[in-house]
């Protein structure tokens, strides 16, 4: 099979024809780089041709010389570089006619080492403002082969059709000098200097890329007798949203109105699952055969999946928004309007969106994060979004605060309850910052570095594409939900069945007791006993310390194990059979109510600060390349959870 | 003509780029994004308490950078 390597700049339009060609779907983004990842793809029509194409859709660049781990990773795939050692057979440059000098001179660089491996296509020509003439003479001068598309209008069968007549039967092979910067080089996983490719670090890059430049403005001046863009509308758009006060505005205006449809719209659709899910999991308990098989499928998994899922439409409709507003071209200006309280903890703005996506989940945020190019701010940045409130935090607080905090109003308008949930969320994405800011000044120190960023022109989100994004995000988060959540709930169910207690011991005894003395005996009862005491300064018991326990593998499963352990089978957290037992649940020693106020509240803020999510521990093992990074951030957060609970346990005592 | 440091220039005034001096970095990542000397360009907006000065070049692109690089710029007043 032969290769494409599809290049360009961030929202050039590259991941519209990563689509177009191979009938996949790959997040466009109008932020500079959210195209983390490279895609693998092969094309749609591979299955009628005899020749089968795979196309690889690489991190956008500016330029071959990266300045970030994103844009080092397409220089090397294309240097032959990379760890995979994969080869291609052609270059596809998208050539944006939004940026069409800076895009020409990258295809100079380009030609310099791949020659005629190369070929452009000039996207975003919706007004078809390209001729014949001019392509022809465009192409006569750089000497490669072009082609005119929209990719947003047109049905890709000719870009199929061109680039299947100018792919090379053999591999390519980079020639030539490649010039990098010593700063440069250190971005690139190894240097392999072959016999065809010398690559050089010195201080004559400046001077090569504006060559580059010139030459490409040179070429321009040849084909068109104007290279003026229509850029009024994003001038005008700028006057209003990058404006200091009004920017501000509509910037706070924006982000309140994402997370207001969040809670809004999500509200019915999350009922709907619910009761949904209550009604299968009766369904099915009085249709299978009571026993073992019976208590693992509706204990076990459904309570486990099942308070998991719930949370399916917030997903969707965060990645919904965020689509539609990278796509307009507003992310980029986002980065700019926060870069300079970014920048007085230590960051870049370019880390706002890694915490923004935080909000949903850490890890996109954490993929996110490699499109900031200083190695210490990106490493700032990841050892903190953890704290940001992630939607698997949710059920926690929904259960704890609707359980304990009363709903009465404050000064009027606000009502107790709302303001804990704001208090909790502020928490989170105060100590990160602050977190950042502190390691900034200690292990990570350094400069504040550039930031210079790309505002790409305003354009009409298409709702497709937001809708197929919030598509692909929701299978992914389902994926989870089937795989590690469903392990984890399975192992939850038997380590709290198992090892069973005497027979003697629950004889006669109604449900509800039998199912308490079979925890207490249960393997995960034991372990909660023997963290106990470790627990005790913050008020929690053993039953707490089983809950906290088995949420080091997901939060959200912190709310199905309680209701396992209060022997109430399937509980989601707007259970009032939990809420009442919880209520009711008294302190063995004390004899007064196990949970009060101070206990609900310790609870809520390690929830704040604890880093309970196996997932984020493998992905960011993989970001880091070593555990280091990983153990480290599970031991610090963990330390600030304990210290933070015990703190608010004593103050509400 | 007088050169100004493009961090000093108003909203909405079109300006020529002297000289850029500054890291190695800042000219290499400005050389990238199409930004040379001797190209005009147009200030577009002013960050809150000294945020970002984001502009417009004259061939149609617009960007933004913090005002540390822009003074790093020198420009003349056209």
């Amino acid at each position: 099979m032969q290769t494409v390597l599809l290049v360009g700049f961030p929202n050039s339009g590259k991941s519209t024809i990563f689509n177009l060609l191979s009938g996949q779907f790959r997040k466009v983004a109008n932020y500079s780089g959210i195209t983390v990842d490279s895609a693998v793809g092969e094309f749609k029509t591979n299955h009628q041709a005899e020749q089968k194409i795979k196309l690889i859709d690489l991190p956008g660049i500016y330029n071959l010389v990266p300045t970030s781990i994103d844009e080092a990773i397409t220089t090397a795939s294309i240097l032959n570089l990379n760890k995979v050692g994969e080869k291609y057979h052609l270059i596809a440059l998208v050539v944006d006619l939004h940026r069409f000098e800076a895009s020409l001179s990258l295809a100079l660089a380009l030609k310099k080492i791949v020659g005629k491996g190369l070929v452009l296509i000039l996207n975003k020509d919706d007004k078809k403002k390209i001729n014949i003439q001019a392509q022809k003479k465009l192409a006569q001068l750089i000497g490669l082969q072009i082609i005119t598309i929209s990719a947003k209008h047109d049905d890709g069968i000719l870009l199929d059709q061109f680039l299947r007549a100018h792919i090379s039967a053999a591999a390519i092979v980079p020639q030539g000098e490649f010039i990098i910067g010593h700063e440069q080089i250190e971005l690139l996983p190894a240097i392999i200097d072959n016999q065809a490719l010398k690559i050089k670090a010195g201080q004559e890059i400046n001077q090569q890329v504006r060559a580059y430049h010139e030459e490409s403005r040179r070429i321009i001046k040849q084909v068109f007798a104007e290279n003026k863009l229509q850029s009024k509308r994003t001038k005008t758009l700028d006057k209003i949203l990058m404006h200091p006060l009004w920017g501000s505005l509509f910037f706070i205006f924006i982000f309140y109105l994402i997370f207001h449809s969040i809670y809004t719209w999500s509200g019915p659709t999350m009922d709907f699952i619910d009761e949904s899910i209550t009604a299968f999991s009766n369904y099915l308990g009085h249709n299978i055969p009571a026993g073992v098989f019976n208590g693992l499928i509706t204990d076990g998994i459904i309570a486990g999946v099942g308070g998991v899922i719930i949370f399916l439409p917030q997903i969707m409709i965060l990645f919904f928004l965020l689509s539609l507003l990278e796509q307009s071209g507003y992310m980029a200006r986002a980065a700019v309007m926060t870069d300079k309280v970014m920048s007085f903890f230590g960051l870049n703005g370019k880390a706002f969106l890694p915490y923004i996506s935080g909000f949903a989940c850490a890890i996109p945020g954490i993929m996110a994060a490699r499109t900031i190019p200083d190695k210490k701010e990106r490493m700032a940045t990841i050892l903190t979004l953890p704290f940001i409130t992630c939607s698997a935090r949710l059920p926690v607080y929904v259960l704890l605060i609707g359980t304990f905090v009363p709903a009465t109003t404050i000064a009027g308008i606000f009502n107790l309850q709302a303001l804990s949930f704001f208090f909790l969320y502020f928490l989170g994405s105060f100590f990160a910052l602050i977190m950042a800011k502190i390691f900034r000044l200690t292990y990570f120190k350094g400069d504040s570095t550039n930031f210079i960023i790309d505002l790409p022109q305003y354009q009409r989100p298409l709702l497709k594409l937001a809708l197929k994004n919030s598509y692909v995000k929701g299978k992914l988060f389902l994926k989870k939900a089937g795989t590690i959540i469903l392990g984890l709930s399975i192992i939850i169910w038997f380590a709290s069945t198992y090892p069973t207690p005497h027979t003697q011991l629950t004889q006669g005894k109604p449900a509800a007791e039998v199912a308490q003395i079979t925890l207490e005996h249960s393997l995960l009862g034991s372990v909660g006993k023997t963290i106990e005491p470790v627990l005790r300064p913050l008020g929690m018991d053993w039953k707490m310390a089983v809950g906290l326990l088995v949420a080091m593998g997901a939060r959200e499963l912190f709310v199905s194990t309680m209701g396992t352990i209060y022997a109430l089978g399937d509980v989601n957290e707007e259970s009032q059979g939990l809420r009442n037992r919880l209520k009711a649940e008294l302190n063995p020693r004390t004899g007064l109510p196990m949970y009060n106020l101070a206990v609900a509240w310790s609870l809520l803020i390690f929830f704040v600060f604890a880093l309970q999510c196996t997932s984020t521990l493998a992905i960011l093992k993989k970001e880091t390349e070593s555990w280091k990074i990983p153990l480290f951030m599970l031991s610090y957060m963990t330390l600030m959870a304990y210290g933070g609970s015990f703190i608010a346990y004593h103050l509400l005592l | 003509m007088n050169a100004f440091s493009l961090s000093t220039i108003k909203i909405g005034r079109k300006v020529k780029i002297e000289n850029i001096d500054g890291d190695k970095n800042t000219q290499l990542k400005l050389l990238s994004l199409g930004i040379l000397p001797g190209d005009i360009i147009e200030v577009t907006g002013r960050g809150l308490c000294g945020g970002p000065i984001s502009m417009k070049h004259d061939n149609g692109t617009f960007f933004a950078l913090r005002r540390g690089h822009a003074a790093q710029i020198k420009v003349i007043h056209l």
